[in-house]
């Protein structure tokens, strides 16, 4: 490594970028200087444990990775939008269509979901916090200090540039020299570290820690979702961190796993990372239907359809989840048999997802609905997720997928599932969530508007990429020849990309018009909604409930709410909460630091950092703090303050 | 004291472990293949059996439910992973 | 915190039963890792390019040294977890050092075949074999590395608090670990010692 490598140069694209990261790092500097705001970030969110500001911690790092990985969206489309662009060069085009694949999937997609997890969860099944709430703030810190590692690399030493899903040889250090993929690989390994502890967080919170009376049967189903996603996300992740850890190994170490001498054997990576690749589909997908079970059923005003297919259905998914990896690969030379048993296996898929679109359907029959901005995206979510499915059935053929295989037939399609799958779910979950943290709702007409211009940017972006990829456009291409006729096409989706942009920028204005102008809500229960957690006030105390609820049955708000019971009749008691720590803080900056050191190679800072690892694992260890109690005078008079009467 | 400290369970379980250890050393000596590979599994899965009953103490718990459900589903995937890619690499490629 | 005094120290919190719950669920994700490392050199063992095979570097007295070793240190971690239930901290911070000592010496002797196979000329960029018989060892003698830190750490809160809802619990969770790794090594004693040599 010389050191005039060191910064990215020559880009005036990335001399704006270091230079708008330093001033805003200044003015960040600043602003807490100048309003005295450190020890405040320290007490209040750095250090905190309680899930609901961790799932905001998430949220709003998932709004600016999306913010960067939008960027690199419109970068793509703009060099695209004509023949012959020179906006990008062909190395800054495969660097930004890698980052933003990456960075889209495990740094906002994921997060996001996290966040909404975080938050909803213990407020779901009635309980305090998650299981292991110091574990739940490492998890947090640990995929913050990945997701910066990922972020720097495009200004030092230069971003990944071999697609996100990095195949060998290509990624290998011959062909892809650069530290990039050291990144990459890195900077997945320590998030992917955090997410698998947040898997088991939550397994052992909705296994172990649920209200009295919530058998798994009266779950909602958010919770239903996430429990599954999780186990997915517990037995998926160990195989993507063998898999970069053998990619480092082969950069760094010299070894031969896939290299193409000596034995190594390319292909092995794909397959692995489809291994783990295409359950991670799924850790995306499922808590989106489990958000739009939620937000469906209570603008429906009707209890969930086929409760019990749902539930079924989401356990039959995750299983097959595990079976239909070499989807993504038919061309890659087995035989006719492998590839006729995974065309089998992925089409049974559609199966189990189909009943759920149907429940929705049916939930949705003579009910009273209400079309709030959640419902909305809910709504849009089911036809334009069926095309996605539609067209995910089509690639699931392994003789036609020889002629869809690396067009933009596959990028339309899986634009269509995870677009409407994962982001409209999100941003649903974003608004119907949003005034139980803060304590007001998002602005509807602003929040509509936002809606109508994604939901139909998305449509015209996308939607002229099935007919490109089905003329022959090859994805991940820079540029393309005025001969091809892949033009029109293509200026199309830009104009649809520049909607998409209006309408993420509408959505964010609506946090700041909405924080400043919108009626506060008093009821802790603004959609008149049906789960445990629409029974606390908003924002939701530190402690969750006053008293732990008795569930009876299924929606169990809603019963308590209609039958007018209240959803239980013991006395307040002190409380008991674990205590603030900044050690899954500092954890998290030993990590970032291990792994940027291991990035450039540099052998004693990284042995340093490691220690530094292990002496904080162990502080942690020795540390005997046994929480705090919330005293009964506070509780009451918290509660009086914020719902206004006795309880 | 040390019928105390050293109780039968524990004792018998770690007799098994050594003698199925020595008895996985046949595979060395000269028989089919098939019937090696036959005798590796049936003492490997019964060493982990061992372990798991004897010394982890896996029926014990509450949730002894939800730890057998964990430990099929890992093996589930495992033993997709091994084969599944033995099927796309070695018994199922184009030749 | 609630406490029931009609189970073992280690299970008496609510705490501390979501730990053990928690920790078996992580021994599931370790199943899955381990199976990864195991396809990786499933698929790349007969690929061992100009290198040296399996059956020509392999020997057996170190590997049934370190079986013993590690089998018997398993057996040794289930006799202090039951000194612990029985509320004997001398003897079962006696059966927990003779356990961590039993590890180093499986650790000593696995050092030792690595450098034996470097000596013959055997590194991790000889071939794909050598690659991942030093990944799928090596990943195995780190877990081994790191249950012996533990251990020494979970040792010194022995002696310093006793035996307590704390303590018992974190030695009941390393003793499951710990015969998580024994298990692992049955598995690379047979496929990859056993089944390479024969």
């Amino acid at each position: 490594m010389k050191w005039d490598e060191f910064f990215v140069t020559g880009e005036p694209l990335i001399y704006g970028a270091m230079v708008s990261i330093v001033l805003a790092s200044l003015a960040i500097l600043f602003g807490l200087t100048y309003y005295k705001k450190w020890g405040y970030l320290w007490r209040e969110w750095l250090t905190t444990v309680d899930h609901k500001r961790i799932g905001v911690m998430y949220i709003l790092c998932a709004l600016i990775m999306l913010f960067r990985g939008g960027v690199d969206a419109i970068m793509m489309r703009a060099q695209t939008a004509a023949p012959d662009m020179k906006f990008l060069d062909g190395q800054h085009y495969n660097e930004v269509f890698t980052t933003h694949g990456v960075i889209m999937i495990l740094f906002m997609a994921m997060p996001f979901i996290f966040g909404l997890m975080n938050v909803v969860i213990p407020l779901q099944i009635g309980a305090r916090d998650v299981a292991f709430p110091k574990l739940n703030a490492i998890s947090f810190w640990l995929f913050f200090a990945g997701a910066m590692l990922f972020n720097i690399s495009f200004v030092i030493g230069g971003s990944p540039d071999a697609g996100w899903t990095a195949y060998f040889p290509l990624a290998s250090i011959e062909f892809s020299p650069t530290v990039g993929n050291n990144y990459y690989s890195l900077a997945l390994q320590i998030s992917g570290i955090g997410t698998l502890l947040t898997g088991l967080n939550f397994i052992v919170t909705i296994m172990k820690m649920r209200a009295p009376g919530m058998t798994l049967m009266r779950m909602p189903m958010f919770t239903w979702a996430v429990l599954i996603t999780c186990v997915i996300i517990i037995f998926a992740f160990p195989v993507l961190t063998i898999a970069l850890l053998l990619m480092l190994f082969d950069r760094v170490f010299g070894s031969q796993f896939f290299t193409m001498a000596n034995g190594g054997m390319d292909m092995l990576w794909a397959n692995l990372f489809w291994v783990w690749g295409h359950p991670e589909v799924y850790i995306v997908i499922l808590p989106a239907f489990g958000i739009f079970s939620e937000i469906i059923s209570t603008f429906s005003r009707k209890n969930l359809y086929g409760y019990s297919s749902m539930v079924l259905s989401m356990v039959i998914i995750s299983g097959l989840s595990f079976l239909v990896w070499a989807h993504h690969f038919y061309t890659m030379g087995q035989g006719a048999m492998v590839n006729g048993f995974f065309s089998i296996t992925t089409m049974a898929i559609a199966v189990p997802t189909g009943i759920k679109i149907f429940n929705w359907l049916f939930t949705l029959r003579k009910g009273r609905i209400s079309f709030t901005t959640p419902m909305l995206y809910s709504l849009a979510f089911i036809p334009i997720f069926t095309i996605g499915g539609v067209t995910g059935v089509m690639l699931a053929m392994a003789s036609a997928d020889y002629q869809y295989h690396n067009t933009m037939f596959l990028v339309a399609h899986f634009h269509y599932v995870l677009i409407p799958g994962a982001v409209f779910a999100v941003i649903a979950g974003f608004h119907y969530w949003f005034p139980k943290v803060f304590g007001f709702r998002l602005n509807e007409k602003l929040g509509k508007l936002a809606f109508w211009f994604i939901a139909i940017s998305f449509n015209v972006t996308f939607f002229p990429l099935f007919f490109l990829g089905l003329k022959g456009m090859t994805r991940r291409t820079y540029t393309y020849s005025a001969e091809t006729g892949f033009g029109p096409l293509n200026m199309l989706s830009m104009v649809g990309a520049i909607g998409l942009a209006i309408g993420f920028i509408i959505l964010v204005y609506n946090i700041y018009w909405s924080t400043r102008y919108e009626p506060r809500d008093k009821t802790g229960d603004p959609w008149d909604a049906r789960a445990l957690e629409w029974s606390t006030p908003s924002p939701v105390p530190v402690y969750n409930f006053a008293v732990t609820p008795k569930v009876k049955g299924r929606d169990a708000y809603w019963f308590s709410k209609k039958n007018n019971e209240p959803l239980s009749d013991e006395k307040i008691t002190k409380i008991h909460m674990p205590s603030n720590t900044g050690k899954p803080f500092i954890l998290g900056i030993a990590f970032f630091f291990l792994g940027f050191f291991l990035v450039f190679s540099w052998w004693i800072p990284s042995i340093i950092a490691g220690i530094a690892v292990l002496i904080i694992m162990a502080t942690m260890s020795f540390d005997r703090n046994n929480g705090y109690y919330i005293p009964v005078e506070e509780i009451v008079q918290t509660e009086q303050k914020l719902r206004g009467d006795t309880v | 004291m040390i019928k105390q400290l050293f109780p039968i369970k524990h004792v018998a379980g770690y007799i098994s472990s050594l003698v199925l250890s020595a008895v996985a050393l046949v595979v060395l000596l000269d028989m089919p293949a098939a019937s090696k590979m036959a005798i590796l599994f049936v003492t490997a899965i019964l060493q982990a059996s061992v372990q798991l009953m004897l010394f982890m103490h896996v029926g014990e718990s509450d949730n002894k439910k939800s730890i057998y459900i964990n430990i099929a589903y890992a093996l589930f995937v495992g033993l997709v992973t091994i084969f599944g890619t033995l099927f796309i690499f070695v018994w199922g490629w184009y030749s | 915190m609630k406490i029931d005094a009609t189970q073992p120290l280690e299970y008496g919190t609510e705490e501390n039963r979501n730990r053990i719950f928690g920790f078996w669920l992580f021994l599931g994700a370790e199943i899955a890792l381990f199976a990864t490392l195991f396809t990786v050199y499933i698929v790349l063992a007969n690929r061992f390019a100009s290198g040296p095979s399996g059956a020509e570097i392999f020997e057996i007295t170190p590997v049934l040294l370190e079986t013993f070793l590690l089998l018997t240190s398993s057996f040794t971690i289930g006799l202090a977890v039951h000194a612990m239930r029985l509320g004997l901290k001398k003897q079962m911070m006696m059966f927990m050092i003779i356990t961590l000592l039993l590890g180093a010496g499986f650790l000593g002797i696995e050092i030792f075949e690595f450098f034996t196979y470097v000596h013959e000329g055997v590194t991790l960029s000889t071939s794909a074999f050598s690659s991942s018989l030093f990944t799928l060892l090596g990943t195995h003698g780190a877990h081994v590395t790191f249950g012996l830190l533990w251990g020494t750490a979970i040792l010194i809160q022995i002696k310093k608090h006793g035996l307590d809802h704390s303590t018992a619990n974190k030695s009941f969770i390393f003793s499951l670990y710990w015969h998580f790794l024994d298990v692992v090594w049955i598995f690379i004693f047979s496929f990859v010692y056993l089944k390479g040599l024969m």
